[in-house]
């Protein structure tokens, strides 16, 4: 009874969350949930934005390609983080540990954009790897390394690999190193105990790492556009387009809400396949 | 004494940068039986069962486990297997999961003969019929069942424990000791126990080696470690123990009989040590092993008591002795029997014992020495 009260006591502390959340979130979603319904111009109830993204093949095709472009490169920054994220844990002494993880953090206290931008410094036509390239005698005419799949998917997977690595690491670090042995000591091998003792444990972090660069990667805009550009067919340079070029509000607000509906469903299908509680896995 | 020898330790030395943590361990250890390493926290005993398991390999000397040398074989191939200290049972597999998990890695088995295994291995440790429950779901002991099954199973030539009732309050600990013996009689399989705690030592195993500082002090049966310990630290850390220190040798009775002057008062006790005449000594007396007579008699020495503590089925009693030039004092167990005198505070009494009964060693440094409870 005494804790009842006494939690309840504490629940004005939420206060300027809530504010945050409703003011910044909560309504504008309710806002564009309301404009994806209404007609450009009379502002009557219509379903035609809907209709348009599944009629014109492009925009579904768009989407698509949004949606398993953003699961190949999260499976990639997953292949990449976990062993990282097993040796910083598991197998390097407490001072290399803090060293790589430096390593790891630091190029996030740079922002995204400018980012993207070294990046086109390095790749463009012009760039630096161009210049050694052919100062190396290797080429004799400038390669474009920019607006392909390739460097749109460089690009995605090291601004979300930090998202992976970490949650994987948490999940890592509540291993007990006994177990590990155990399993070698009852004839485990290095596989076996990976498949059986050590994915299992990490299970959640992986999820709720998978979870969140899988959604960066689906909206993410700024890397796509600088490094694919106009090729990068990127289902947020559709609601973009919309919103700033089109000045069609509403049409862009129905792609937004098709974006959401379905990060939604995806998680929520992934979390039931895999069996992970979603509570857990945060 | 053709026996058959499933684990043998020669001339093993491990270090660890500058520390050595064994330093030429040789020992072997019987097929079916019993063995013990006993010894304080950092004196190596964990590095010996590492090496054992195949976690450690020796920096010098040869590891044998059935007669194969074993020195270059990785844990996983090696027929012996551990109960880890914090039992490592996986929280991800039910409790038929761990039971099976070293029969799966071995395979050449259909599922139903394994789970036919491990449901016998489940039920010589008395978890008949609990397979389907999650670790998180038993208690403490019955944890640690699982994990002696789950090696059980695999039918090792050597069962390796650290130290696994560590972690048991008192009564569970009591029995699940009794149980782990009983457990090892009937499946014969050997045993080899690591642990500090000398009564779970001198209660279960055949032998016992002592450890201190990564050398062995002695190898010995329970008993024979309790009444003869080779060692002045065998002597100090196995069982409760008298210690009068810094005694003068005044001559040589036997070979392995002294007698010794402390603070001016003649005893007697065996000659541990080479002892010769003149030498400093310290002796150490069991306290159940001290005849208390009430009153001044023949033939012992005098004392006066000043602590009684009841202790249930016996008192200790603490007595200063009187005849001395310094403060000297011992402490006697009384067993509350019948014939046992009464006594109370301030009472002067005699004490004896027969020269078998103490201990006599050179005095070591004491600092070294680290007596647990």
């Amino acid at each position: 009874m005494w804790t009842r009260i006494k939690r309840n006591k504490g629940m004005w502390l939420l206060i300027p969350m809530l504010l945050w959340i409703g003011m910044l979130f909560v309504l504008p979603h309710v806002k564009l949930f309301m404009l994806s319904f209404m007609d450009r111009r009379s502002g009557a109830f219509t379903l035609h934005n809907y209709a348009t993204f599944f009629n014109k093949s492009l925009y579904t095709k768009v989407f698509i390609r949004t949606v398993i472009f953003s699961i190949i490169t999260t499976s990639l920054t997953l292949a990449i983080s976990f062993p990282t994220a097993f040796i910083i844990t598991k197998v390097l002494g407490q001072k290399f540990k803090a060293l790589v993880l430096m390593a790891i953090v630091l190029p996030y206290w740079i922002s995204e954009l400018i980012q993207a931008f070294t990046w086109m410094v390095l790749f463009r036509e012009t760039g630096v790897i161009n210049y050694f390239l052919q100062a190396l005698g290797i080429t004799d005419h400038g390669i474009e390394f920019l607006y392909h799949n390739s460097t749109i998917a460089v690009g995605l997977i090291y601004t979300s690999l930090l998202f992976m690595i970490i949650p994987i690491m948490n999940s890592l670090d509540t291993l007990d190193d006994s177990l590990i042995e155990a399993s070698y000591d009852l004839g485990g091998n290095f596989w076996s105990t990976m498949r059986e003792i050590i994915i299992p444990h990490a299970g959640p972090g992986i999820m709720v790492g998978s979870i969140m660069v899988f959604m960066l990667n689906l909206g993410n805009y700024v890397t796509v556009t600088l490094l694919g550009g106009k090729n990068s067919l990127w289902f947020t340079e559709a609601i973009y387009n919309q919103f700033i070029v089109r000045f069609n509000q509403n049409q862009g607000a129905a792609f937004g809400v098709i974006l959401l509906t379905f990060s939604v469903l995806f998680v929520w299908i992934v979390l039931k396949i895999t069996k992970q509680d979603l509570t857990e896995a945060m | 004494m053709s026996q058959e020898i499933d684990v043998s330790l020669v001339h093993v030395t491990k270090k660890f940068g500058e520390l050595v943590a064994v330093n030429d361990v040789s020992f072997d250890i019987p097929k079916g039986s019993f063995f013990s390493v006993l010894g304080p926290s950092g004196s190596g005993k964990t590095t010996v069962l590492r090496m054992i398991a195949g976690f450690e390999t020796p920096t010098a000397g040869d590891i044998y486990i059935g007669g194969e040398r074993v020195n270059d074989m990785p844990p996983n191939k090696r027929r012996c297997n551990m109960v880890f200290q914090r039992l490592a049972l996986f929280p991800m597999m039910d409790i038929l999961g761990n039971v099976t998990f070293g029969l799966r890695r071995r395979g050449g088995m259909s599922k139903d003969e394994m789970e036919k295994l491990a449901e016998d291995a489940l039920a010589r440790v008395g978890l008949k019929g609990l397979g389907k429950r999650k670790i998180n779901q038993i208690s403490g002991g019955q944890q640690q069942r699982v994990a002696l099954a789950r090696s059980l199973v695999l039918d090792p030539t050597v069962l390796l424990l650290d130290e696994p009732l560590g972690s048991l309050d008192l009564k569970l600990r009591q029995a699940m000791k009794l149980e782990l013996k009983h457990l090892q009689a009937r499946m014969g399989t050997t045993f080899v126990y690591i642990t500090h705690d000398q009564t779970i030592a001198l209660a279960m195993s055949d032998t016992i080696a002592v450890i201190n500082q990564g050398k062995i002090e002695q190898i010995a049966s329970p008993e024979e470690l309790y009444r003869r310990p080779a060692t002045h630290f065998v002597a100090s850390f196995v069982g409760e123990n008298n210690r009068l220190l810094n005694g003068r040798v005044t001559r040589l009775l036997d070979d392995n009989v002294c007698e010794m002057d402390f603070g001016g008062i003649p005893m007697v006790g065996r000659a541990g040590d080479n002892l010769k005449p003149g030498d400093a000594v310290d002796l150490f007396i069991r306290p159940e092993m001290i005849l208390l007579r009430p009153g001044k008699r023949e033939g012992g020495i005098l004392g006066k008591i000043s602590e009684i503590n009841f202790d249930g089925s016996h008192s200790l009693i603490k007595i200063d002795l009187l005849e001395s030039s310094r403060p000297l004092a011992l402490n006697v167990k009384l067993q509350h029997t019948e014939q046992a005198p009464e006594v109370a505070v301030d009472d002067v009494v005699t004490l004896s014992w027969r020269w078998d009964a103490a201990n006599a060693f050179h005095p070591v440094d004491q600092s070294h020495i680290e007596k647990e409870a």
